[in-house]
């Protein structure tokens, strides 16, 4: 698949793709409405003529109010049904952009979806695609309508008196062009207002957000002086903008439809000639009163025009992110040896590995460890295929992880840092997750080895408690250890575990461990290690500093060869927590 | 409709004025529009009388001129004050959310509330200085316009008159109905709305596990679910809406064609000069074409009622500092006196005292959800006790003015807030008069200066722009510096957020140590070392101090401390993947 990049319409065209009949057929509905809605003129225009022609028979104004009222209803018929069509739709159309998205965001590399605030997916996938909505569901239509019935009275005109047509067009050049002039200058203060606004939002931004801090600091006085004035700048130019456009804005919203301006005085002219019938002046008039109102409407809808491309931009940037690629056809794995070579990686333009090269032997303990930001949590997410390798290539059992398709990586991989998430779904099926054919039995069973099991049963509902969002009386703990009870059931061969987020409840770090410490037996088992006394047996220990490995053996090996590593090693001493502090003489 | 107008009109304080002005200006508007239709009149009666001249041409042409110069002005100059007045509105309500923010209890605020207040102070106040002010002022001076049309064509022909009045009654009608119509679906709307954020919300940020265990088929069942129900919804509301907004409409132009046919009537039946029924059939374009477009604006009169009461709701919140002073304590020692408090009719803290002498450590241990956050935000008076009574250097604590109590309190780790300004900057926030050399310096304490001066612009990189990636321990010893240089004489605590960054942690500690050199101190512990130390000891168990004393004096007594020290030391001792123990 080999996509060019589409603009704001080729994209538009794309989404509407199974719905472009629908759309046809609102437009169709909207031009016979705006059509219907032309007719009344006409029908008033010969009740006008017949009564300065002193025609007296009540049954000829009677059938021509009757028809009348009989296209305005019309008018209104098509325009609801080509309203309904029109919704119906956009909003499938909408439907199908979210779906689009949701599907878009299970082939997107992990590694997206951790660096993406789920803030502005959800906002993009919610809020931005309900944005399109008046666009779709009503420009759509009712431009077109509008653009067509203009264009078919102006030549209706032109065909009763060429002269009378062109008159009847005078406004709009003058129009337009306090239209043009208007639009001339507007960029820049526009600029000028987009920036004054976002410079308010951020500072509200800050000061709300940072209101505690205010607070605390005694600055209560200065922020909020800082952020009136952003407030009061905005507003000021924001008016400021108004100010300078209006006086040409208004000018074009009423000469373009004071058609009459030139109608009345020439048509006098035209008709003391004689050269102007009666009938056709009248019908001229009466026409060039509702002749501008469907341009208006097209011109005041430019606006969300604009809005749109931004919109459609936005959400196209989420699905033009390239798929992270892998096969579906099972691959047959030996062993869980894991073997990195030569490996690289770029991340935003700064290269974050260089050249990294080891292997794990199966059912061996390995632990990273390094400084923050020598690359050791990047190394754990490329083996879990959260992003792809930029260079080298990184092997299970032999087979490039790129050769494995995601499912049977995810069956062979559990990544205990990431999961960290409970759905809003019962403890049970939260457990579940882990191995959907899992008995209730099996489900408990994994849940007394990771510790969870005696709480969740002084919860009122047990196993049935539902956990998710906000649904949580659980602790942030319970929370990790029901995710390492999923972990647990998951029985992947290959664990890798953040330290860094494993532990973040103080307070039920002795439970969490022992649960941990029941996952690892038997497995594969890559950590990435912050606090070194708690991986000094492991069978190997790679050191990484920027982005290459500096070092690795055992604890006691690297004590010897690595000066990295001693150094850390006594700082880890020294601030360490134990329960004679005095003991330690580093 | 008429209770939205009121509301709005009393919502805008002084800048009422400036709304009566505009719409005076947009009545006048509607005049220059509306002799258009004597110009006309003109023409037709000089065709009539064949007595059309040179003059004709003219009167039409400056007819014609003085309606377009007259709409020019008129328009834009009630389009002005309405723009003035919108925006001078929505930036006087931004105001007033600032300056109560600074009266508002520190409790109150989190994530959530401030999210919340932020939303309101961008997007609702953006929504009420542009959209919603033009809806109302749409609205007001269809109805207003319409009504003084009418009178003037009452004037002409009392009965035409009443059967416009009437056409306006049958459309109001319509309108109201219609109104409830929305009041009763858009509940609806709203659960569907919910529904589908939540949906969302659930699968992004569970998207990670849902592929962790290949489940994406299941998970993505729930997100269709919800994303096909919206649409449902949201057409169900249209499908109701249209017909009324068609027959709305459409009631309108009936009216204008009776009133058509009856002119002529009136005419045929010689009560109604021929002149005068002609400007009326050519009236009949004119009479409800603003009303017309009110009633088309007029659903949206909902989203400004809607604006309108969430900034409101934001005043009635809670604030206190209203009558305190500037009290400068001698000795800052910290004493509670039976102090009971609940939140959201729960009690968490239940009958508690203590007693916290200057220049001492305290450390208060307890399981989780035990209350020694609330009771550490209580002493910084983030809410206000409901019973018993905390002082601080023997005055009570709602004695001092909010500002000033808090000049006496450094709050470590609470809110590692940085704002968006260079390091030196975030750092002075603590001291704003400071020199770089005294910025500096607390930076060399803190452990920052190391790894600032590494940075390429030093202290004058600017937090949070993309290039300047700093950790979040490199944060919180930012935050620290600032503490430093606030150099407040309580110092409260929580190690457990303190943990969040192992790597740094010989760093941290020493960061916390300058700070707390020679202070009071009030911390949450959980290290060891830490309680070790304390001078006092708090165990707290389900909103009350259950054991006090000295690390020693509480081992022997058991109970609760005894367990929490055994399950740390089990803890600390932990080791990874190696042979059994």
């Amino acid at each position: 698949m080999n996509e060019k990049p589409k603009g704001t319409v080729g994209w538009l065209w794309d989404f509407s793709d199974r719905h472009r009949g629908g759309y046809a057929a609102s437009l169709i509905c909207a031009a016979l409405g705006v059509a219907c809605g032309m007719a009344p003129y006409f029908c008033v225009s010969q009740i006008i003529i017949a009564l300065m022609n002193q025609v007296r028979d009540p049954g000829f104004y009677g059938a021509y109010c009757l028809a009348a009222a009989g296209f305005w209803l019309m008018r209104y018929l098509f325009h609801g049904i080509s309203t309904l069509l029109s919704h119906r739709a956009t909003f499938s159309v909408l439907s199908e952009v979210r779906g689009r998205l949701a599907k878009k965001l299970t082939r997107v590399p992990m590694g997206y979806l951790l660096d993406t605030p789920s803030g502005r997916l959800k906002n993009i996938m919610v809020e931005r695609v309900d944005s399109m909505e008046t666009t779709l569901a009503h420009i759509v239509p009712e431009m077109g309508g509008n653009i067509l019935v203009s264009i078919a009275t102006i030549l209706y005109l032109f065909v009763l008196d060429w002269r009378m047509g062109l008159v009847s067009l005078i406004t709009i050049p003058i129009g337009l062009l306090c239209y043009l002039l208007m639009m001339a200058g507007y960029e820049k203060r526009f600029t000028n207002y987009v920036v004054k606004n976002k410079q308010l939002n951020d500072t509200a931004v800050e000061y709300i957000g940072g209101i505690e801090v205010i607070k605390a600091f005694h600055q209560s006085a200065s922020s909020y002086e800082k952020f009136t004035t952003a407030a009061k700048e905005a507003a000021a130019s924001a008016i400021d903008w108004m100010r300078s456009t209006l006086p040409l804005f208004s000018s074009a919203l009423s000469i373009l439809p004071a058609v009459l301006v030139s109608v009345l005085p020439i048509g006098c002219i035209l008709y003391m000639n004689g050269t102007l019938s009666l009938e056709t002046f009248v019908i001229t008039i009466i026409l060039s009163l509702g002749i501008m109102g469907p341009l208006i409407t097209v011109m005041s809808y430019s606006d969300d025009l604009g809005k749109v491309t931004t919109i459609v931009k936005e959400i196209t940037d989420v699905l033009t992110v390239p798929d992270l690629k892998r096969p579906t056809e099972e691959v047959t794995i030996d062993n869980y040896d894991i073997q990195l070579r030569n490996v690289s990686f770029s991340y935003h333009e700064t290269t974050v590995l260089h050249d990294v090269n080891f292997s794990i032997p199966t059912g061996s303990v390995m632990a990273l460890v390094g400084p923050s930001g020598s690359g050791k949590s990047t190394i754990a997410k490329l083996i879990a295929s959260l992003w792809d390798v930029g260079g080298g290539g990184i092997t299970i059992g032999g087979v490039d992880i790129r050769e494995i398709p995601l499912a049977q990586l995810n069956n062979t991989i559990a990544y205990v840092s990431q999961d960290n998430y409970l759905f809003d779904d019962t403890i049970r099926e939260n457990i579940r997750m882990g191995n959907l054919s899992a008995t209730d039995q099996e489900v408990e069973e994994v849940a007394r080895r990771s510790g969870c099991h005696d709480f969740i049963m002084q919860l009122e509902h047990g196993y049935e408690t539902r956990a998710g969002g906000a649904g949580g009386h659980l602790s942030g703990g319970e929370r990790q250890r029901i995710t390492i009870a999923r972990a647990m059931l998951k029985t992947a061969p290959i664990v890798i575990l953040d330290e860094a987020t494993a532990y973040t409840d103080p307070e039920n770090e002795a439970v969490i461990q022992a649960a941990v410490s029941k996952l690892v037996v038997g497995k594969t088992l890559i950590v990435i290690a912050h606090r070194l006394s708690t991986i000094t047996d492991s069978d190997h220990i790679i050191v990484m500093d920027y982005g290459r490995v500096s070092g690795q053996g055992t604890h006691d090996e690297l004590l010897a060869t690595s000066s990295l590593y001693r150094n850390m090693w006594t700082a880890h001493n020294a601030v360490r927590d134990r329960k004679n502090s005095e003991e330690v003489t580093v | 409709m008429i209770s939205i107008f009121r509301k709005f009109f009393r919502f805008c304080g002084d800048q009422r004025k400036l709304f009566y002005q505009s719409l005076f200006l947009s009545l006048l508007h509607a005049i220059f529009e509306a002799i258009r239709i004597p110009a006309i009149a003109i023409v037709l009666s000089a065709m009539i009388s064949k007595t059309m001249s040179a003059g004709t041409v003219w009167a039409t042409l400056i007819i014609m001129l003085i309606s377009i110069v007259g709409c020019i002005f008129t328009r834009a100059s009630s389009t002005m004050k309405q723009t003035v007045g919108g925006y001078t509105v929505a930036t006087n309500k931004r105001v007033e959310i600032g300056e109560r923010l600074k009266y508002m209890p520190m409790g109150y605020f989190n994530d959530n509330s401030l999210g919340d207040i932020t939303s309101v102070t961008t997007n609702t106040a953006e929504n009420l200085q542009d959209v919603a002010t033009r809806v109302i002022m749409l609205t007001t001076q269809g109805l207003l316009t319409t009504f003084v049309i009418i009178l003037v064509i009452l004037i002409y022909d009392w009965r035409i008159g009443i059967l416009l009045l009437i056409g306006v009654a049958a459309f109001l009608a319509i309108n109201s109905r219609m109104q409830k119509k929305s009041n009763k679906l858009s509940p609806k709307k709203n659960k569907a709305d919910i529904t589908l954020v939540s949906a969302v919300l659930e699968y992004i940020q569970g998207i990670s596990v849902i592929r962790a265990y290949n489940m994406d088929r299941q998970a993505g069942q729930t997100v269709d679910r919800a994303i096909e129900e919206h649409e449902k919804i949201n057409f169900k509301m249209e499908k109701s809406f249209v017909p009324y907004m068609c027959v709305e409409s459409a009631v309108l132009k009936l009216f204008a064609v009776l009133m058509v046919f009856l002119s002529v009537a009136f005419y045929l039946g010689g009560t109604l000069p021929l002149l005068n029924c002609l400007l009326l059939v050519v009236a009949s374009f004119l009479v409800y074409a603003q009303l017309d477009s009110a009633g088309n604006y007029s659903a949206l009169l909902r989203t400004l009622d809607i604006s309108m009461d969430q900034i409101n709701k934001i005043f009635e919140n809670p604030v206190m500092d209203e009558d305190g002073r500037d009290i400068c304590p001698e000795e800052s020692d910290i004493a509670g006196k039976d102090i009971l408090f609940h939140y959201e009719s729960k009690t968490v803290i239940d009958h508690v005292s203590f007693d916290i002498p200057e220049k001492t450590t305290t450390a208060i241990v307890g399981p989780s959800g035990s209350g020694k956050t609330t009771l550490c935000n209580l002493m910084s008076r983030f809410w206000d006790v409901n019973e018993g009574c905390i002082t601080l250097g023997g005055s009570d604590l709602r004695e001092y003015k909010l500002d000033s109590l808090l000049t006496n309190f450094s709050m470590v780790f609470q809110n590692v807030y940085l704002f968006r300004d260079t390091i030196a900057n975030n750092i002075k926030f603590g001291k704003p008069d400071a020199t770089m050399e005294e910025v500096e310096a607390v930076a060399r304490q803190a452990c920052c200066h190391d790894f600032i001066t590494a940075l390429p612009e030093g202290y004058d990189t600017v937090i949070g722009e993309s290039g300047s990636t700093i950790s979040g321990g490199e944060r919180q010893r930012i935050s620290i510096a600032r503490a430093l240089l606030k150099n407040a004489p309580i110092i409260i605590l929580d190690e457990a957020t303190a943990n969040v960054d192992p790597e740094n942690e010989a760093l941290l500690q020493e960061a916390i140590v300058a700070l707390t050199h020679g202070k009071t101190i009030i911390m949450i512990a959980h290290r060891l070392k830490t309680v070790q130390h304390a001078d006092q000891i708090l165990v707290m168990d389900q909103g009350r101090i259950v054991q006090r004393g000295t690390h020693d004096e509480l081992l022997k007594e058991g109970g609760l401390y005894a367990a929490f020290i055994q399950m740390r030391e089990k803890s600390v001792g932990w080791k990874l993947g190696g042979r059994p123990a």
